[in-house]
């Protein structure tokens, strides 16, 4: 099975290490694919604005770099560790109140998509990329001030886009998930080396992406595992 | 009275880490001829992810040598270092083995690793290579090359590289001035067979003489024990003076305070009595005592002048030391007198607990270093019982 990860952040966002440094630690130990995810954030609100200042997040401007970059390191991955790396961001609309905020994994993205769009652009856009949507830790989080509950609020409504669910985000195991039997994955929200050691998606398919993403988006040959040292 | 006594200490431990700097440069300064190439198996114990842990595995399998074959050997597939195994099997088919076995009743864990992988391994002549190491293309050739007739075991220098956390960059520094000059000095000047785990090459049937993988399979210093029985077998133990970098990028304090607390409960172990002149090795250490002692009293300033001028005296040493080894610490030789000051502390603990803490496994050492599995106490059970009861 496919030892994956599909949800890490690198310095193009609020990661602690550069994307090269990334791959190889993600390379180093053995993994089959991963996807890059840096946060694009919504510039409408207080949280966005900051995050735009400290510039923790990809802009419309720096999109084709991060792409370029993403590129020329899965060609090497690939090369080097026959890893395959996605390229992928995390649409982050924050809000002070945690039930208007969500963060969205977008992955195998082509072109930029804006955060400050609406729900149903954003979720329109993806499709027509052809990529996969994933909600990510769409419940609480244990030690978290502010969370992510939009989505899982307003399943009803948006369930639909969604191809996958985060069931597992870092440490946390979110269980409604498992109870609502939605498609699911688990990843690490890695942001520092250590979080490398956290939950995983293991994947019973062919290493490319299309194979990938039929594979989540069916939910058939999908498991979870703690990975540890 | 107690201040000419710490200062006469003071000025022996300088007069000691300078003699070990002058063993280092001894060392280095030794010639290797490259005209013995025997084949040879490399046997690799994995457990678990190292740091750097596919190009540490690589390294091995793009030697510049005629005839070798690398043994990958793990207990069960579930280790994470099995995925990586594999895949460095898959780019290397022809040099790489996997080995899984997990029936042998050996306590040391690396050696109940080994055993298979030893069994089917081809060739008269091996070597033991730990999975934290990684090397460059010459390294069979250079170490193979220190082999002869009267020589019964070669081992190397380690060298620390790759700090990107306190915790490694700590590791790195004791690794490159504290291990590396005592392991030179021990080998110059006192004449003791140093044997190092990390990398080992042995000829079969000397080995098999000393009693082989039975004899050691319950010690945990077992490079310890090889190089002594070796020694007593009247064969050489050389220590090469090719370096072999040991990569630590991530590591954590804790970490690194349990690999030195273990390394230290090894040597009072085997040392005995010994082990007290080992602090004569850390003039940081003995420096501290005296603003221990005077910094409240009309001596304050000189006390704090002594303290701060060991310090620089011997961080400047480092430094140098480890440009003697290629290595280039930059900023992070300002860790120097932490790490010396930590390694001060950690001395002590071997007094206070025989428990060892090794890839996961627990164990209470006696003398020699002799394993006995610790199990849970009683009373510690019945804790957990009556934790886990009221938390529901």
């Amino acid at each position: 099975m496919l030892l994956c990860d599909f949800h890490i952040h690198t310095k193009y966002s609020d990661g602690s290490l550069e994307l090269r440094k990334v791959v190889d630690l993600f390379g180093q130990a053995g993994f089959d694919v991963i996807a890059i995810t840096d946060h694009v954030v919504n510039g409408d609100s207080l949280i966005g604005k900051l995050a735009y200042k400290f510039r923790f997040t990809i802009t419309e401007n720096n999109f084709n770099e991060y792409m370029e970059n993403l590129k020329y390191e899965s060609k090497r991955a690939w090369e080097k560790y026959e890893m395959l790396v996605i390229p992928g961001i995390e649409i982050s609309k924050n809000f002070l109140s945690s039930d208007n905020s969500a963060h969205i994994l977008i992955l195998d993205i082509k072109e930029f998509i804006s955060a400050c769009n609406s729900y149903e652009a954003i979720f329109l856009e993806a499709k027509k990329q052809n990529a996969l949507v994933v909600a990510c830790h769409p419940h609480h989080m244990k030690g978290e001030i502010r969370n992510t509950l939009y989505l899982w609020k307003n399943r009803h409504k948006y369930g639909k886009y969604i191809d996958a669910w985060e069931i597992a985000n870092r440490d946390d195991v979110f269980n409604v998930v498992s109870l609502k039997k939605y498609p699911y994955i688990a990843n690490s929200d890695f942001h520092k080396a250590r979080h490398l050691y956290s939950w995983k998606t293991l994947l019973n398919c062919e290493k490319d992406k299309e194979s990938i993403k039929t594979c989540i988006k069916h939910n058939k040959g999908v498991a979870i595992t703690l990975f540890r040292r | 009275m107690l201040l000419y006594l710490i200062l006469i200490l003071l000025g022996l431990s300088f007069i000691i880490y300078f003699s070990q700097v002058m063993a280092l440069r001894k060392k280095l300064k030794e010639r290797i001829h490259e005209n013995f190439t025997p084949p040879v198996s490399v046997i690799k114990p994995l457990k678990g992810l190292d740091d750097n842990l596919f190009d540490n595995l690589e390294s091995f399998c793009r030697q510049n040598y005629p005839d070798y074959e690398v043994i990958l050997s793990l207990e069960n597939k579930n280790d994470p270092a099995y995925r990586v195994a594999e895949k460095i099997r898959n780019k290397y088919p022809d040099k790489v083995t996997i080995v899984i076995d997990n029936s042998n009743k050996a306590l040391n864990p690396k050696i109940k690793n080994m055993m298979k992988a030893y069994r089917i391994s081809k060739y008269d002549y091996f070597l033991i290579s730990d999975s934290n190491v990684c090397v460059e293309h010459d390294y069979l050739r250079k170490t193979v090359s220190s082999m002869n007739e009267e020589v019964g075991l070669v081992t190397n220098l380690i060298v620390g590289t790759g700090g990107k956390s306190l915790g490694s960059i700590l590791e790195n520094l004791q690794l490159n001035s504290f291990i590396i000059l005592s392991v030179c000095f021990l080998d110059k000047f006192l004449k003791m067979p140093c044997s190092i785990g990390k990398s080992m090459l042995m000829r079969k049937k000397d080995f098999e003489e000393i009693g082989g993988f039975s004899l050691v399979q319950d010690v945990l210093a077992e490079d310890y024990l090889i190089g002594k029985l070796m020694h007593e077998k009247g064969k050489k133990v050389v220590l090469s003076n090719y370096m072999i970098k040991n990569v630590n990028e991530y590591w954590s304090i804790k970490r690194f305070l349990n690999r030195h607390t273990r390394w230290a409960k090894i040597r009072w172990k085997i040392g005995g009595v010994k082990y007290f002149s080992e602090p004569l090795t850390n003039p940081v250490m003995i420096a501290s005592i005296i603003p221990l002692f005077y910094a409240f009293s009309n001596l304050s300033l000189i006390s704090l002048t002594l303290f701060a001028l060991s310090v620089l005296i011997k961080t400047t040493g480092d430094y140098l030391v480890m440009k003697m080894i290629k290595q280039n610490p930059g900023k992070k030789i300002l860790l120097s007198p932490l790490k010396d000051l930590l390694s001060g502390i950690i001395w002590f603990v071997p007094f206070l607990t025989s428990k060892v803490n090794w890839r996961g496994n627990l164990y209470l050492i006696s003398e020699n270093t002799i394993l006995l599995p610790v199990m849970d106490s009683s009373l510690k059970r019945t804790y957990l019982k009556f934790k886990t009861l009221f938390s529901h």
